[in-house]
């Protein structure tokens, strides 16, 4: 590990997730090696790096899939441990992954509620409360600036975009503490890449902590004030984006630096 | 008419508002016009389709239904007296409860093959009862309560054993089959119950007991399915089992409940067939079987699961049994019949995939 990965980080709110030195290993493959960083609220934090670099492995056991071998995660400076999906999103991590985990049968506003609908009881039935749900889901969706035919729209009708926009929602209205994206506009066009950017943006600004995995340095540069570089299963590097250029990011991806290689 | 529909659509995917494009040419990476206008169109387009196929899927029972009774009834007036109309209600009654039942296997994306095989063990259970003198709560109990295990039993393999659905209800097909015939030794008993006469004689107005009980029916399910979380759970479990699961839904939990719904609704037909026919009916049915999913199937319910609705399959089953009674109306040969709802299950199935 290098000095560089606990330099601490230049503007943003408070530390909010620490990873610290967690290891997994998937058979004879050590995904990960002593990964660490921090994630703070109020900031887009970008994490990137080489195919087999550990970036999803990483997200995955702060999102409660994996449970990492060694090391420890820390919610709000507290220790915590995450045996399933379900325990980190009660401690509020949210995550979307590439697959979206939409139902594509269901409608929208059934997708963003999905598990955690609303009812109203009448004596001991407890039945949905539907219209409530779909007058969230509109106002969350118009706040969110996403715009979608309606909420009562199958996911299935949906473009790329739009589906992308209701995953992020859905992480949005439930997160409490932190959004993580697996390379949210991986599968988008040109044009619905800008509305889900523009999207992760305000997320940022609107106080909240984002996480993002991806491949693309411009679009890190553009949406990410703090990025954390990734390699052979470490976080090797730390950078402000306020002071760092795209060279020197890509430079810590592929070990250019002799100085930086852990 | 195409232009029409266009206008409406259009504004609905808001593809561009004036701000984003402001911000898209701020950003200096504004894709050239044609291209926008392009993809627009073809959104819209995609849209319209689908837009119909949802049409599709919820009218085609309906209208099916109102057509078969236009040809019917013009073809031979009778048909559409009340006397016959209430006769065609009361066949459906059985059809719809089974229907309606394995409506929640469909939806979750699984098949219950076993469905007939179980009202044939409900039914020579429910003999056996009778013979020893049980009264008609017990009768009924045993009636509903074997197709309660047989649905219980399924749901648990195909659930947490992880067997594909239709390989646990072909076994349990057999295995019901089989003890039926073993515990009746093929024999229908003749039920003489007064309770049973009523429920397939007596009407309140117009309408069946039997009839209004699978009304019941029909509408309890439809809450369960529409209005509880369980019901949204199910079809989410069958459209995208990774999905529901990344969420904290338990997809076998979803497959018991699906298939203890389908075993209740044959344990339930069982007790009203033998109703029906004043003796129980130890040998299965297979046709009753095919003619279930299919009013499934015609109901709007995908096959492959995540999609389905109660009220569908309740006309899909009223539809099938108005085909079936004017065929025979008309004096047509019965056996067209299974060759109709065995296209109609096979050629809705190739539509959804191809769609």
């Amino acid at each position: 590990m290098t000095t560089l990965a606990h330099r601490p980080p230049a503007s943003g709110g408070q530390t909010i997730l620490e990873a610290s030195a967690i290891e997994k290993r998937f058979g004879n493959v050590r995904a990960l090696r002593g990964a660490s960083l921090s994630i703070r609220a109020a900031t887009v934090t970008a994490i990137v790096g080489d195919n087999g670099a550990g970036k999803s492995t990483l997200i995955k056991c702060m999102s409660g899939v994996h449970a990492p071998d060694r090391g420890q995660l820390s919610v709000d400076g507290q220790p915590v441990s995450f045996s399933s999906s379900d325990e980190a999103r009660k401690a509020g991590i949210e995550t979307v992954y590439q697959d979206l985990a939409l139902v594509d049968q269901l409608t929208v506003a059934q997708n963003l509620f999905l598990n955690r609908e609303q009812v109203r009881s009448f004596g001991p039935f407890r039945f949905l409360n539907r219209r409530g749900m779909r007058r969230q889901a509109q106002q969350l969706l118009s706040d969110l600036g996403i715009h979608v035919p309606s909420v009562t729209a199958r996911v299935r009708d949906l473009s790329g975009g739009q589906r992308q926009g209701v995953a992020i929602s859905r992480a949005v209205h439930w997160a409490k503490r932190v959004i993580i994206l697996d390379e949210p506009t991986a599968a988008l066009g040109v044009k619905e890449t800008r509305q889900v950017e523009s999207t992760i943006a305000d997320l940022g600004r609107g106080g909240a902590a984002v996480v993002m995995i991806s491949h693309n340095i411009d679009q890190v540069m553009r949406l990410a004030s703090q990025v954390w570089v990734m390699r052979a299963g470490r976080v090797v590097g730390g950078l402000s984006t306020a002071t760092a250029s795209h060279e020197d990011i890509v430079a810590l991806i592929t070990g250019a630096n002799a100085g930086d290689v852990s | 008419m195409e232009l029409s529909l266009r206008g409406h659509t259009e504004p609905a995917t808001a593809v561009s508002t004036p701000d984003e494009s402001a911000a898209l040419a701020a950003a200096d990476l504004v894709p050239d016009p044609d291209g926008v206008d392009d993809s627009a169109q073809r959104l819209t387009r995609l849209r319209r389709i689908a837009g119909r196929q949802e049409f599709w899927l919820d009218w085609t029972a309906p209208i099916g239904l109102v057509f078969l009774l236009i040809l019917f009834g013009s073809i031979a007036p009778g048909f559409l007296s009340a006397v016959n109309i209430n006769g065609v209600l009361a066949d459906a009654a059985i059809p719809i409860v089974m229907a309606t039942g394995t409506t929640f296997v469909i939806a979750s994306a699984g098949i219950d093959l076993s469905l007939a095989s179980t009202v044939a063990l409900c039914s020579a259970l429910i003999g056996m009862t009778a013979q020893h003198g049980a009264d008609t709560a017990e009768i009924c109990l045993v009636g509903v309560g074997t197709g309660l295990i047989v649905g219980l039993v399924n749901g648990t393999v195909i659930g947490w054993i992880r067997i594909p659905d239709f390989i646990v209800t072909l076994g349990s097909l057999g295995i019901a089959e089989g003890l039926a015939l073993l515990v009746s030794d093929g024999k229908p008993v003749v039920i003489n119950n007064q309770l049973f006469a009523y429920l397939a004689t007596r009407s309140v107005w117009l309408l069946r007991y039997e009839v209004l009980l699978a009304l019941a029916v029909a509408l309890v399910l439809h809450v369960i399915l529409a209005w509880t979380r369980s019901g949204v759970h199910l079809l989410a479990a069958g459209g995208n089992r990774q999905a529901t699961k990344a969420l904290g839904i338990s997809n076998a939990r979803m497959k018991l409940l699906a298939y203890a719904v389908s075993g209740l609704g044959a344990g339930l037909a069982a007790v009203m067939l033998t109703a029906y026919v004043g003796s129980t009916q130890p040998s299965p049915d297979t046709d009753s079987l095919l003619l279930a999913i299919a009013a499934v199937v015609l109901g709007g319910a995908n096959l492959f699961g995540g999609r389905a609705r109660i009220f569908g399959t309740l006309i899909g089953a009223i539809l099938l049994t108005t085909l079936q009674d004017g065929l025979t109306f008309l004096g047509i040969s019965a056996y067209y019949q299974p060759i109709l709802i065995g296209v109609i299950v096979v050629g809705s199935a190739v539509a959804m995939r191809t769609q």
